[in-house]
């Protein structure tokens, strides 16, 4: 019984280390490691203000507006000072007239301290390490986070227990040897192998990685391994993950419709800077100045992205000002955080509470974003979206991008040039007018005959068949049941790819364009038009005219393409749709919900039909998005010389329904058009004047050819654009003005005006006078005159090599922070950070890979994870580290596992963010515009998990499952959580259900004949060791049994086999590949193979 | 498994096993507590909080959360004053130096209620008359019209209405009532999210932030069931996996960390087992949760639900399912009360929707004798502007809002505070949303300024640093 005792204290503790400190039952442990620290004397920064900072500091510390009875406990001088009430708060040396002791030993409630009102009680060891204190002269110390960094000499162990490797080990087996406690032995190599193959690169060694590490006698052995990961790209996409948490990357804006930024260079750069082991104060001022940096490059630009990673809402109505000071705040929150671990967003409302900073620090901090070139309202369409851009384009894209610019320009000038000449005949204008109020321009829908899927989809037709519709007008949604005049309603299966083939009898008539009506309807998930997926895509329009039903045939061609409204992305050109390319479309995407939409397809040649001809339309839906398919549409024909496109006048036609008067206008004709054409020429504005020679060249059939170059120059520059990288960037400006804002209310304008500065407590930035800058800051942030960042540094690694930091909050090395268990090893690692010194060749000041090359090679981290008894009893939480951690890999690596594991896994270095699958609906409480989600397609599924797009306000369900933060928020402590939905999601997401299968496929094609051998070799695979007896028989048993079941429903067997993209392999039985995908997923799903150990 | 339940479960096994003389420290401390004692009392409580600070009067909470900002004009707050000065300008003595949305730099014109009131029950509470459904229970609710919160836009403001907080990260009320009290549910989320989209058309987007466990550990994350598709992620088998595979699957994998326990002993390992068990009931209960079929014509007919519909009038039911089998908190989400345009007909088409299952709700939960331990609270992250946007529209309003309570401990038949004569402000027993939360916390027996968790230096609590509890409408 106590065996089991001691393992659940400890595993009590393992989830109460995963997380910040939560409640009383974890400190009851704690509590007996400290007291075995705390003989001897009494140290304040150990033992006093820790005690302190929770029970004291909020009424008697440095916020002087919180303070109480003007009583300062966190200062000797203030505190050992009568009060003005005439106590002595601490004589020291003599408890006994010291008013503090006498409070807190008090044995009237009312008046002990703390009061009862802060439910905050002190342990009687703690009320007895306070008097020994005063007793002891009442010594403070500063703060140690605040203490300069010194390079404290590793400490001798005289009777090593275990090796030895480096000061690491030195300081750590000291401290084990003071407690009583020997290291563990170094992990077996296959243990060692996988953990550090975990840590560096956050995959698993591959089979011959590990025989060949098992074979090699070398004593050089494991450094030459370690060597070997970090110089692959794999370290750098591990190291990466970690900082874009801490710096809150993600690809979506964060508020309100959430939706994509350009931002994702930013996140190669961090790639690139850790995969090149950029010097780490060089990697800050990149991205905190870059911009500001002499003859900054591309690459420093794009660094400068940093300080646009705050999320930024588009959202009508909200205030400027306010907004500006919440940018503001987010960055003096993640930059205090990341480099100075400190909580200096507390001090946003008020002095802070626990450690010296003042409310005017955490302004004047602000005070140095205050040149970003920001509006409070970030505008989320159009070439102006988000603000500051940097385009990123090849020199070959540059190159054609100019050639076609220069093209298009020169194509406008001729056609402008020409336009001139013939529109100088005004004739036209009352032509257009007559033809319009003659209703000659009137678009006439067309009744389909019959109307086909491709793929399935449920292709139905309402003429005069009442359907239901739930549309917009304005704001408001309209519902009503009507006839649906020639619409098209798809429904049923809804396959990525369509294609509808309709059919219509037009009569007798002369046409000459073809249109294409996008109906949008609440049903429809995309934009209200498309079925699925964050756009509607129409690739291509083909037409053709028989005579009858069984006539020949003839093909009809398109000249030009024109929607009703012009609407970014440029790479949704309308031309797109007649240009014969599949891949290429016409639509809408990431621009609210635009009502319907209307395409006129202009013909070649005017088509004359006869009361027998029967016109075939096909739309084609063949992009890269997944079911950007069209959902509702109508197909009229133009009988006008021209007939502008335009959509169905809902609001008229609904007045027409209710009874209102009927619209008297006619279509056919833009409105501005309209307007200019009414208005007398001399009366014209220039802008009308311009909207006339476009809408004349437009319907001018000699300028066609012109007009259809035009279009195809700009239909390819389109396409080029929407290639382009682009990423926001920082841009400096004058900068605003800066107050200090009481309580963060940012209507007050009446406090005081500061300059950017650092927290005064720290220093001053010697700046001769000139306003200090975001580049001042971040040659301050990594000087030597700065104690923390190097600190905070090395502590934030620590933790991703032993579970926790020397210092487990991570967020916060002030006083209301842990104290570092091992603070003469921080210190030790962030000088060695600085300026290495220990087996230094080659490595350079602020050298990331030194300093976890340093940490991996120690026998500390090389250790044993397995518990021992004493050393649970001890030490429960393993903050000694008498033995390595053991952790559950981040959500990222969770997927990357399984990936690697079936051989999914394609390794790409950088680029775009992908979007692996996920289920349908998940971002249906997203607005603005309504929108579905389309995966990746190909090897954009497989890629590893740090390249996986991340939607703030919906992230990944599986990477949510696994703890990723949303970085909504700077975070730099994942929590690991153990959760039943967790287990759903290994069981059942299907991107691990087609995992298991490949993992099947390999073991069976791979894995030799057996079902032992093939169960050994998926275990080499993931978890570096052959099976255990026990293990071979529970999975064989599984295999055989649903091996039985599935060759009885051998159905059953192909539906499970055929999940996921890669196509499941024709060669093996589906019964056996199917039950041994279960094996495999059995495998997937192990503790061991999501754990570190 | 929880480290509540885990220190618990330590506990009993020690007082079982062995003698006192043999107790750890740990055990000692908890024996010598004399809180301890309260145990088998009323005050036990499976979460954080246990004992609890005082006997709760509610166990569970079901969250009818109107996103958007319903008007107050149009529901629960009657204000003949604002009709006499309708197309008057709004006095500036109330709007000077206010936050403003959308009508920054428009005229303030007053906008009158577009729709009549009337008084319903013993307790003669006035109700628009667009929702005599909730007016059928007026008697058991309780009015509290003097709302007021500090953020304008919707994000922020649903973040504060539900963390407490501005900023992002931060536990959702219904994470932080999950982790403090836990949940009787022993085969489904203690905490469990339902959105549903209104029919008209001013869908503000939310962000899953709204019932996130932010600094909690993940298992206290408002779960969301949906109405399209699986009805929590990934709960259905993979296709051509029967129960039976699925069962065996498990079970394998069960065997194997159990093997990997026995040799390494890291009792992380049995959590994982446990969450896998937990996992497969799931893959049960959830299903049959949803499959209302089972529920008698006259309760469909009763709360207006067409299973399946992904409706609020469903959703409703469906939350009644919830808290009969333990789950601890039950948000619905109704969007679509952002009405900028036509507030007159879009209150009508939003009261089509709510007014009858939210009242049926309320009937139902009474005739089942739930409704006294269950606390309904009825209400959006704002209200809207006394001024008219656009003619017929109301913007977002801070200042002064109404919300519903009902059930748990709550009075029902009372109107608790009051806004200005034009319902600007929040005049008579202005209550905070720190106010709200405190008072929710309450009733479930929780001191709000005791329920906290170290976070930066901090002990963050739900309620940030402010909080009253309003006793006054408590039965």
């Amino acid at each position: 019984m106590s065996h089991l005792v001691l393992v659940e204290v400890s595993g009590m503790n393992r989830i109460h280390n995963s997380k910040h400190l939560l409640h009383a039952p974890a400190l009851l442990v704690l509590g007996v490691i400290t007291a075995g620290a705390a003989s001897g004397e009494v140290s304040f920064n150990r033992d006093i203000r820790p005690i302190m900072a929770d029970t004291c500091f909020r009424c008697h510390g440095p916020d002087k507006n919180a303070r109480m009875m003007g009583l300062r406990l966190d200062i000797r001088e203030e505190a050992t000072r009568r009060t003005a009430t005439g106590v002595i708060p601490i004589v020291p040396g003599k408890p006994e007239e010291s008013a503090i002791i006498q409070r807190i030993f008090a044995k009237d409630p009312a008046r002990r301290m703390p009061p009862v009102y802060a439910h905050k009680e002190l342990t009687e060891t703690q009320k007895e390490t306070i008097r020994r204190w005063v007793a002891e002269g009442a010594k403070y110390e500063g703060h140690w986070a605040y203490q300069p960094v010194r390079r404290p000499e590793a400490p001798a162990v005289t009777q090593a227990l275990a090796p030895i490797r480096n000061p690491i080990d030195a300081f750590i087996q000291s401290r084990l040897a003071r407690e009583g406690l020997r290291p563990s032995p170094e992990a077996d190599r296959r243990t060692l192998l996988r953990r550090v193959t975990l840590d560096l690169t956050g995959l698993l060694p591959t089979p011959e990685e590990g025989s060949a590490f098992l074979k090699d006698q070398s004593p050089d052995a494991y450094e030459k391994v370690v060597d070997r990961l970090l110089a692959s790209p794999q370290y750098a996409e591990k190291q990466a993950m970690h900082w874009l948490d801490a710096v809150r990357y993600a690809d979506t804006a964060g508020f309100h419709s959430d939706l994509p930024y350009p931002i994702w260079p930013y996140r190669d750069y961090v790639l690139r800077a850790f995969a090149e082991n950029k010097p780490f104060d060089q990697f800050t001022r990149e991205q905190l100045a870059g911009d500001l940096l002499p003859n900054a490059t591309i690459e420093q630009k794009v660094a400068s992205a940093y300080n646009r990673l705050n999320r930024m809402s588009p959202e009508g109505g909200l205030q400027p000002k306010e907004y500006l000071a919440k940018y503001g705040a987010d960055r003096v929150r993640t930059t205090s955080t990341v480099w100075l671990g400190s909580t200096l967003g507390c001090a946003e409302c008020h002095d802070h509470k626990f450690d010296p900073f003042l409310s005017k620090d955490f302004y004047s901090m602000k005070a140095f974003f205050a040149d970003i070139l920001e509006t409070g309202r970030a505008p989320d369409i159009g070439p102006g979206a988000w603000g500051s851009k940097l385009d990123l384009p090849t020199p070959e894209q540059q190159r054609q991008r100019e050639q076609w610019s220069w093209q298009l320009a020169q194509a406008r000038r001729d056609l402008d040039a020409e336009a001139q000449v013939l529109a100088a005949d005004t004739n036209w204008e009352a032509e257009v007018l007559r033809r319009y109020e003659a209703g000659e321009l009137d678009w006439r829908y067309q009744r389909p005959v019959s109307a086909e899927s491709a793929h399935g989809a449920r292709l139905t037709i309402y003429n005069d068949e009442p359907v239901e519709s739930n549309y917009y007008i304005g704001g408001t949604l309209v519902s009503e049941r009507a006839p649906g005049r020639g619409l098209v309603v798809v429904s049923g299966p809804n396959p990525d790819n369509e294609t509808y083939t309709v059919s219509f009898r037009p009569g007798e008539g002369a046409w000459t364009a073809l249109g294409v009506e996008a109906v949008h309807d609440e049903s429809l998930p995309s934009h209200r038009l498309a079925r699925g997926s964050d756009r509607l895509v129409l690739t291509e329009v083909e037409a053709q005219v028989s005579e009858g039903a069984s006539g020949p045939v003839r093909k009809l061609s398109f000249v030009l393409a024109t929607p009703s409204m012009r609407i970014e992305p440029p790479e949704l050109h309308p031309m797109a749709v007649i240009d014969g390319d599949p891949r290429t479309g016409w639509g809408v995407a990431s621009n609210g919900d635009p009502g319907n939409l209307f395409l006129a397809l202009r013909f070649a040649q005017k088509l004359h039909t006869t009361a027998d001809s029967v016109v075939t339309v096909r739309l084609r839906h063949d992009s890269q998005f997944r079911r950007a398919t069209l959902g509702r549409f109508r197909l009229a024909l133009s009988a006008g010389e021209y007939s502008w496109p335009e959509p169905e006048n809902l609001r008229a036609r609904l007045k027409k329904e209710t009874g209102d008067p009927p619209p008297s206008n006619h279509g056919g004709v833009p409105a501005r058009v309209l307007t200019a054409l009414r208005t007398p020429e001399d009366k014209r504005t220039e802008e009308q004047k311009r909207t006339l020679l476009d809408y004349y060249e437009w319907l001018t059939p000699d300028l066609e050819h012109r007009l259809a170059q035009i279009g195809k120059l700009e239909a390819k520059l389109g396409q080029l654009e929407s290639q382009i990288p682009r990423v926001v960037v920082t841009e400096a400006t004058r900068p605003r003005v800066t107050r200090i804002l009481p309580r963060a209310n940012w209507m007050d304008d009446t406090h005081e005006i500061v300059e950017p500065a650092i927290p005064v407590f720290l220093g001053k930035l010697e700046t001769g006078g000139r306003r200090a800058t975001r580049l001042d800051l971040a040659n301050w942030l990594v000087s030597p005159r700065n104690p923390l960042t190097a600190r905070v540094f090395v502590n934030r690694l620590w933790r991703e090599f032993f579970g926790a930091g020397i210092s487990k909050t991570l967020d916060d090395l002030g006083s209301q922070g842990e104290w570092p268990v091992h603070p003469e090893l921080l210190d030790w690692l962030a000088s060695e950070f600085m300026q290495p010194a220990w087996q230094a060749q080659g490595a350079h000041p602020w050298d990331v890979k030194h300093i976890i090359r340093t940490i991996v090679t120690s026998h500390t981290y090389r250790q044993s994870s397995l518990p021992r008894p004493e050393v649970e009893e001890r030490d429960p939480d393993n903050r000694l580290l008498a033995r390595q951690s053991r952790f559950r890999v981040d959500a990222e690596i969770v997927h990357d596992i399984a990936l690697e594991v079936s051989g999914l896994l394609v390794e790409k270095f950088g680029g775009p963010s992908v979007r692996p699958y996920q289920p349908d609906g998940y971002l249906a409480a997203l607005n603005f515009p309504k929108r579905d989600y389309s995966a990746s397609r190909g090897e954009d599924l497989y890629r590893r998990g740090v390249y996986i797009f991340w939607q703030r306000t919906f992230l990944h369900p599986s990477l949510l499952a696994f703890d990723a933060p949303t970085r909504e928020e700077c975070t730099v402590n994942r929590v690991a959580s153990n959760t039943p939905l967790q287990a759903l999601d290994l069981l059942n997401d299907p991107i691990y259900v087609e995992a298991a299968r490949a993992l099947a496929q390999n073991m069976i094609q791979n894995g030799g004949r057996t079902t032992e051998t093939r169960i050994q070799w998926a275990f080499e695979r993931a978890l570096t060791r052959p099976p255990r007896a026990e293990e071979q028989r529970i999975l064989a048993d599984l295999y055989t049994k649903n091996l039985r079941r599935f060759q009885a429903a051998p159905m059953e067997a192909k539906k499970l086999i055929a999940t996921g993209e890669t196509p499941a392999p024709q060669r093996i039985e589906p019964a056996e590949l199917a039950a041994m995908t279960t094996v495999a997923r059995a495998i997937l799903n192990l503790h061991e193979t999501i754990t570190r150990n | 498994m929880d480290r509540r339940d885990l220190f618990t479960d330590i506990r009993r096994r020690t007082f079982l096993s062995r003698g006192v003389a043999g107790l750890g420290l740990l055990a000692l401390n908890s024996l010598l507590d004399p809180r301890l004692f309260a145990a088998a009392s009323d005050l036990q409580s499976k979460g954080a909080v246990n004992p609890l600070h005082h006997p709760a009067k509610a166990k569970r909470v079901i969250f009818l959360y109107q996103a958007g900002g319903p008007s107050h004009l149009e529901t629960f707050d009657y204000k003949p004053k604002l009709a006499e000065m309708n197309g008057k300008p709004m006095p500036e003595s109330l709007t000077k130096g206010q936050q403003i949305a959308q009508l920054q730099g428009k005229p303030l014109i007053c906008f009158g209620p577009q729709h009549k009131f009337q008084k319903f029950g013993k307790s003669q509470q006035e109700i628009c008359s667009l929702f005599p459904h909730i007016g059928s229970v007026a008697d058991d609710i309780c009015i509290v019209r003097s709302m007021w919160t500090e953020q304008i836009n919707h994000d922020p403001a649903h973040t504060i209405m539900n963390t407490g907080s501005i900023l992002p990260g931060r536990p959702s009320m219904g994470s932080w009532i999950f982790y403090g009290l836990g949940s009787e549910a022993e085969d489904l989320p203690g905490f469990v999210v339902l959105t549903s989209a209104g029919r008209g058309g001013q869908m503000q987007p939310i962000a899953a932030r709204q019932w996130s466990a932010g600094l909690l550990p993940g298992k206290f994350q408002g779960v969301k069931l949906n109405s399209v598709g699986d009805p929590v992620l990934y709960i259905e088998n993979p296709a051509g996996v029967s129960a039976e595979v699925q069962r065996d699957s498990i079970e394998a994998v069960n065997k194997l960390n159990r093997l990997e326990y026995d040799s390494v002993k890291d009792p992380e390992i049995l959590t994982r087992v446990a969450q896998y068990e937990m996992a497969f009931r799931m893959q049960t209960s959830v299903p049959s949760l949803v499959d209302m079929s089972q529920e008698p014509k006259q309760i469909l007919e009763m709360y207006g639900a067409h299973p399946g519909d992904g409706s609020f009038a469903s959703n409703c039911l469906l939350a009644r399912r919830l808290a009969e089998r333990g789950v601890r908190f039950i948000q619905l989400y109704h969007r679509d009360w952002d009405h900028h345009d036509a507030v007159k007909q879009n209150v009508a088409l939003k009261a089509e929707e709510v007014d009858r299952p939210t009242a049926a709700l309320i009937q139902d939960l009474k005739q089942r004798g739930m409704l006294d331990d269950t606390l309904v609270v009825w209400g959006g992250e704002f209200g809207r502007t006394p001024m008219s946007q656009g003619g017929d529209g109301r913007d977002h309003h801070i200042k002064g809002f109404s919300f519903l309570l009902a059930g748990g401990g709550i009075q029902g038949g009372l109107t608790y505070g009051s806004t200005d004569d034009l319902g600007y402000a929040a005049q008579e027993n202005p209550v905070s949303v720190h106010d709200f939360h405190a008072t929710m916390l309450y009733l479930l027996g929780i001191d709000h300024e005791r329920l906290t968790i170290k976070f930066q230096g901090m002990d963050a609590r739900l309620t940030g640093v402010s909080g009253r509890v309003v006793k006054e409408i408590l039965a």
